[in-house]
């Protein structure tokens, strides 16, 4: 009895720990000049598709809204070679990425972390 | 006329404990780690970490099997750092996470050759166990 009340307690804390350190909600960052911007929260990123400008540099501000570590990864479609790593770091914070420039083209984005949490982004 | 000895590493009782606490420590550092990440998958390995935690000092009948927990510890943490080699991203927190499961494995390898008596021990330990437990099923 005292044993599952340990373990059913643990399992309590556990979830309160999981839900409780995330979803902090507040207006999305604005985009910085000729970039993109990326909020992570609830496991998720706040679009499925980003557009950017095709041929230069261009600055992606990520915006990591929960305690679970994240970051955003850009590879060409079908490639598991990235073509940018962002740094990964817990939230919350802000980073502002500096992505090399891309061709125009359809390319993937995703979490390391956390692969299921993925996107399109359009280079155009 | 040989007799066989079962040789263990001369180990103090408190030098005894303190393996088991750290043991246990370091189970619940990796399961609070695993927790932090979030998603369902860390979370269930942070539940398995911490059951072994409570398993590893349960009282009671659990005790006298408490080898085949100690051997599911190694297992479980060895399939963790064999995930993240395999699949896992690089990250400060996750190398720190590494170095301590790889110390779990250490710790948890020392008590078994401590208390089992090695690779021959485990075996003889794990035979008589499992002729005890089916004894008991039947």
């Amino acid at each position: 009895m005292r044993w599952s009340a340990s373990v059913a307690g643990l399992v309590v804390v556990a979830l309160g720990i999981v839900t409780g350190c995330s979803a902090t909600g507040g207006p999305p960052p604005t985009a910085p000049p000729g970039g993109a911007v990326l909020i992570a929260n609830g496991l998720a990123f706040d679009r499925h598709q980003v557009d950017v400008p095709a041929g230069k540099p261009f600055p992606l501000l990520f915006e990591n809204r929960e305690i679970a570590p994240h970051n955003v990864a850009i590879f060409a479609e079908g490639s598991d070679d990235a073509l940018f790593v962002g740094e990964i770091f817990s939230g919350s914070a802000s980073r502002m990425y500096e992505v090399p420039p891309l061709a125009s083209g359809t390319y993937r984005f995703r979490c390391d972390v956390h692969p299921e949490m993925s996107g399109t982004l359009i280079s155009t | 006329m040989t007799t066989a000895t079962r040789t263990r590493p001369a180990v103090s009782r408190p030098a005894a404990g303190l393996l088991r606490a750290s043991i246990v420590l370091l189970t619940l550092a990796t399961a609070a780690i695993h927790l932090t990440l979030g998603g369902v998958l860390f979370t269930m390995n942070a539940v398995g970490y911490a059951t072994l935690a409570i398993l590893m000092v349960a009282p009671g009948p659990i005790g006298h099997f408490r080898l085949f927990i100690r051997l599911a510890l190694i297992g479980f943490t060895t399939a963790t750092i064999g995930g993240w080699l395999l699949f896992g991203a690089r990250f400060p927190l996750a190398y720190l996470d590494k170095a301590i499961e790889v110390a779990l494995v250490a710790a948890v390898a020392l008590e078994v050759w401590y208390l089992d008596g090695g690779p021959l021990g485990v075996a003889r330990r794990t035979r008589s166990l499992l002729t005890k437990l089916l004894g008991a099923a039947r």
